[in-house]
């Protein structure tokens, strides 16, 4: 079967075979933690690095990305495949470890710095994830 | 004033980081994100023109202030797209759905109020 581009992770092109919604699901999920990886990490230079919401997204997105690595390996993706995107949730995990988790502080609206109004950057910044609509899991 | 153009940086620093990761990807040869480099860009200069405008007595906060648009000006230009674009989805190469990783991300912005 042809197979046909539908991503680019980590610099790297990737392609499935036509058809494939398993595999796609998987990558267009890690196609969104890359962009959503990218935000909390400028974030993370923000004054939400001394609150708690950057820390309870990154935890979310922690918690997320482990589950979609246990749906990955339990699933039925070719092995090659599998081994690839496997690699690139490991590397977005370290990623994700390497920001802020301790949610302990106080959350800057509370504290009287962050004055955005109703909304927050970190949870926006998750929802990206959102995005991903096809294929249906 | 001065708090909500702080707001409006802070927000366009987070949209030009994930737009940072989107040039790594399918997105780098994608209309969509061509539009967006235009978008911030321009937000960036309105952001200068309003600082500009803005009543700041403090000399040095407004300086902090135009020093961190310029910063976001430059990322903003130096956003990788290439030189012939299309929808990548039109392309057949995006298949997230109905949805677009560079439009969200240019409505973070949208938290501001």
């Amino acid at each position: 079967m042809a197979k046909v581009r539908c991503g680019r992770i980590l610099s790297e092109d990737i392609y499935i075979e036509e058809g494939d919604t398993t595999t796609l699901y998987f990558i267009n999920n890690l196609r969104a933690y890359q962009v959503v990886l990218a935000a909390l990490k400028a974030l993370d230079q923000d004054i939400c690095h001394d609150g708690c919401s950057l820390p309870s997204t990154v935890n979310k997105a922690i918690k997320r990305l482990g589950k979609l690595k246990n749906d990955l390996e339990t699933s039925d993706v070719a092995a090659k495949e599998k081994e690839s995107l496997l690699s690139k949730i490991d590397t977005f995990l370290a990623d994700a470890n390497r920001l802020p988790q301790d949610t302990s502080q106080t959350c800057r609206k509370s504290a009287g710095e962050c004055i955005i109004g109703a909304g927050c950057f970190a949870t926006g910044a998750l929802n990206l994830i959102n995005v991903v609509t096809e294929p249906k899991a | 004033m001065t708090e909500v153009l702080g707001n409006q940086i802070q927000g366009l620093n987070i949209v030009l980081g994930a737009l940072q990761a989107a040039t790594g990807e399918t997105c780098k040869n994608c209309i969509g994100l061509e539009g967006a480099k235009t978008k911030v860009g321009k937000m960036a200069k309105k952001l200068g023109m309003d600082l500009e405008a803005a009543a700041i007595c403090c000399e040095k906060t407004k300086a902090d202030l135009q020093s961190r648009i310029d910063s976001l000006s430059k990322a903003a230009e130096e956003l990788k797209i290439a030189e012939e674009c299309e929808c990548q989805k039109t392309a057949g190469n995006c298949k997230i759905g109905e949805g677009c990783f560079v439009n969200a991300a240019v409505d973070l912005i949208k938290l501001v109020h």
